[in-house]
């Protein structure tokens, strides 16, 4: 378990030769990522086993890089359940993701002999970066201090630019890559303040013992609120929460596997991660966890809203991660940490699998992403569309698939942890996002074929295999909440101080759960029928709102008109002050009045001998005088 | 006689060598003006040695010092200027400004 940083360095090795020697390499170094990552993998596992052997933790292995003054500057290891599960979870979705893009990143290359299949001219970049940010992604589990997870943070969101923006051919995939990057920014600046505002409080870095300080109550509750809040805006961006999840659904012009990745094991969760980890942070102010609580829901409504309107299937799936993650959010907010957890890692899994199966519709249809378009794939693409159905079964909360046991959580969690008003949201999100994934199914995958639909066809067994081994997983993954052999998955969530939580079968509100989910996906079966007219008639009906959905409640205007306006005008303003002041007067001042202080000078410099000579006499006779005055 | 009127002698002999220096543009009026302020001097020196009361001749001792540089000044000054005369053909000291900076 000590050894638990060699995970990271699996792939950060391969990314490095990539980087360098990807053009010497067969496949210009495709295996090696794959080994790499494999590796990761492997080594993940014996990890649990310590864990499971000796106990919970959590294990904190401090390692000293550099210190100066009392300031000590670690790259140490903090390793418990929650580090374990997500090791497990990104080292995962990351092999069965990276198989997957041998199958998914070859395409129609265009070469001087024509086009043919071959891989990406890029695909050995294609494979560093994602090795790089798997490796981020690694780190920042592991971190054990606030400043190396920093570093990790902001390489994770390097690496989202990176791959997002890599087709960077097409304009609106170099936007995309923009604005996510941009968009995260805003929240890492959040992020950055609230750590250094902790550290100057504290002292320290160290994750555990700034919790532990936290906990004895030697902070004011005043810092302890804003240092929440802060650490939770860079949470908000990286994890597309409301009002900074403009970037996820642009963030779908990258390649599809990398959605994949985003969405289920780096990237999105790492702000879940975040709050969870600083978990005794948000529970010591009431403020700060109810903020928590409340974006949480708010983007869990507006996600699955927006996945109702969206026609794109990727972005139906962004919009759905992005409510999912408030569904995590709210449950961090009422304290449901082993929750909270749990679904991170069924909703990773389920998440994953759509995406991929997406990716699989997009490879088979020429890179179709409409679904008006599609129909009646599941009998084309028998795998593919089995998988899809499942992951929205899951999703949507049908037992005994993945997501279902997490929202029970969730749902006992807000139901004893917070005010009755985010329950009736939660109750109502669980129905609109069992609807918003029905009508996905049902107007891809069922129905009459439409266009390209009618031919569409498998893909090779690498994008097949990865697929079926996520979609049994889907189906298993929940089971661990169920105390079969150890005492399930809420024990061994278990944290210092917040007592055993085992999974909780509530006879109330499992029931109404599955209730909910099953009408949400039977309304969903029935309004979305083949001839779609009930649809058109509500559309008709609520148009406005419809048009709001669709606009993404108009976030994304107003973003541009705040940057249009206030930002760009302020920006203008300021580059007058620039121009006037700071260069016209601060700069160039001093010269131009030096420059006419020495054209006044030079005056007296003529040049000749007698103005020299005078001067000197009358400096003698000036000398005299004060000699003789003085004297 | 008093030590004044050799003083006031002085003074205006030097007063008339300093504006033949600062004012005349010929090199030769110049040098004749440096003449005038050095016996001015002479004159100086040699009247408070005589006024003394003690008999040592300091005072026309470095008079005479004076003369001697001053001949050796004006013979070495006046070959430059006649050098000067022939490459510019004036003996301007304004006009001869070749080294300016």
């Amino acid at each position: 378990m000590q050894n638990a940083w060699l995970i990271p360095l699996f792939p950060t090795v391969a990314f490095v030769v990539l980087a360098l020697f990807r053009r010497f390499l067969p496949g210009q170094g495709k295996w090696l990522a794959i080994a790499a990552v494999m590796a990761a993998f492997i080594a993940a596992w014996p990890v649990l086993f310590d864990m499971l052997g000796l106990g919970v933790g959590p294990y904190h292995f401090p390692r000293e890089w550099f210190s100066a003054g009392p300031l000590s500057i670690g790259w140490g290891t903090l390793v418990d359940p929650l580090t374990v599960a997500m090791l497990l979870l990104v080292t995962f979705v990351s092999v069965l993701v990276q198989v997957y893009s041998l199958g998914y990143m070859r395409h129609e290359v265009k070469g001087r002999r024509g086009s043919h299949v071959a891989d990406d001219p890029r695909i050995g970049w294609y494979y560093a970066a994602h090795s790089l940010f798997t490796a981020s992604m690694l780190t920042l589990v592991l971190a054990d201090n606030l400043l190396l997870l920093y570093v990790a943070w902001e390489l994770v969101g390097l690496c989202s630019y990176l791959l997002i923006g890599f087709w960077y051919e097409r304009p609106a995939a170099v936007g995309a890559a923009k604005k996510a990057f941009i968009t995260t920014r805003v929240g890492d600046v959040g992020l950055l303040i609230g750590i250094a505002l902790l550290v100057a409080h504290t002292g320290t870095f160290d994750i555990s013992a700034n919790l532990e300080m936290v906990e004895h109550g030697e902070l004011s509750s005043g810092i302890t609120t804003l240092v929440a809040l802060l650490l939770f805006a860079g949470a908000v961006g990286k994890s597309a929460q409301f009002p900074l999840f403009v970037w996820l659904p642009d963030a779908m012009e990258g390649p599809t596997p990398v959605s994949a990745l985003i969405h289920a094991a780096t990237m999105v969760t790492a702000g879940v991660f975040l709050v969870a980890r600083l978990l005794p942070l948000y529970e010591a102010s009431e403020a700060a966890r109810y903020t928590v609580a409340s974006v949480g829901l708010v983007s869990g409504l507006m996600g699955a809203t927006m996945a109702l309107a969206a026609t794109d299937l990727k972005r139906i799936l962004a919009f759905s991660t992005m409510s999912h993650l408030g569904f995590m959010f709210l449950a961090l907010g009422a304290g449901g940490y082993t929750a909270a957890t749990f679904h991170l890692l069924t909703h990773g899994v389920s998440k994953a699998m759509l995406f991929l199966a997406a990716g699989s519709v997009m490879h088979a249809l020429h890179d179709e992403t409409d679904i008006r378009r599609m129909g009646g794939l599941a009998r084309r693409m028998p795998i593919t569309g089995t998988a899809f159905v499942l992951g929205a079964l899951a999703l949507s909360g049908v037992p005994p698939l993945a997501a279902f046991w997490s929202k029970d959580e969730i749902l006992v969690a807000v139901a004893s942890g917070l005010n009755p008003l985010f329950l009736v949201g939660f109750l109502l999100a669980i129905v609109l996002s069992a609807l918003y994934m029905a009508r996905a199914m049902r107007i891809a995958f069922f129905g009459e074929h439409r266009a390209d639909a009618a031919h569409a066809h498998e893909s090779g067994w690498t994008m097949k295999g990865p697929l079926a081994l996520l979609t049994v997983c889907t189906v298993l993954v929940g089971l661990v909440a169920l105390p079969l052999g150890f005492d399930g998955i809420g024990s061994f969530l278990f944290e210092a101080g917040h007592g055993p939580h085992a999974f909780k079968a509530d006879a109330v509100w499992m029931p109404v759960g599955i209730a909910l989910a099953l009408a949400g996906l039977g309304l969903g079966w029935w309004l979305y029928d083949r001839a779609l007219e009930r649809v058109d008639a509500l559309r008709t009906r609520f148009g406005a709102l419809a048009r709001t959905f669709e606009r993404r409640y108009y976030l994304d205007p107003l973003y541009q008109w705040v940057v249009d306006r206030v930002v760009l005008a302020a920006g203008r303003l300021i580059a007058v002050f620039d121009r006037r002041w700071v260069n016209d007067v601060g700069m160039d001042g001093p010269g131009v009045a030096t420059l006419a202080v020495g054209t006044r000078l030079r005056m007296h410099v003529s040049g000749f001998f007698a103005d020299y000579g005078l001067a000197v006499a009358a400096g003698a006779i000036a000398l005299a005088l004060l000699l003789w005055l003085g004297a | 006689m008093t030590l004044l009127h050799f003083q006031l002698l002085a003074a205006a002999l030097f007063s008339l060598g300093l504006y033949g220096v600062l004012a005349r543009r010929n090199a030769v009026l110049v040098l004749m003006g440096v003449e005038l302020m050095l016996n001015a001097v002479n004159v100086n020196l040699v009247a408070f040695a005589a006024y003394r009361d003690i008999p040592i001749a300091t005072g026309q001792v470095i008079a005479i010092f004076i003369i001697t540089l001053a001949a050796a000044e004006v013979g070495l000054a006046l070959a430059v200027v006649l050098r000067l005369f022939r490459s510019h053909g004036s003996a301007d000291v304004d006009a001869i400004r070749g080294m300016r900076g």
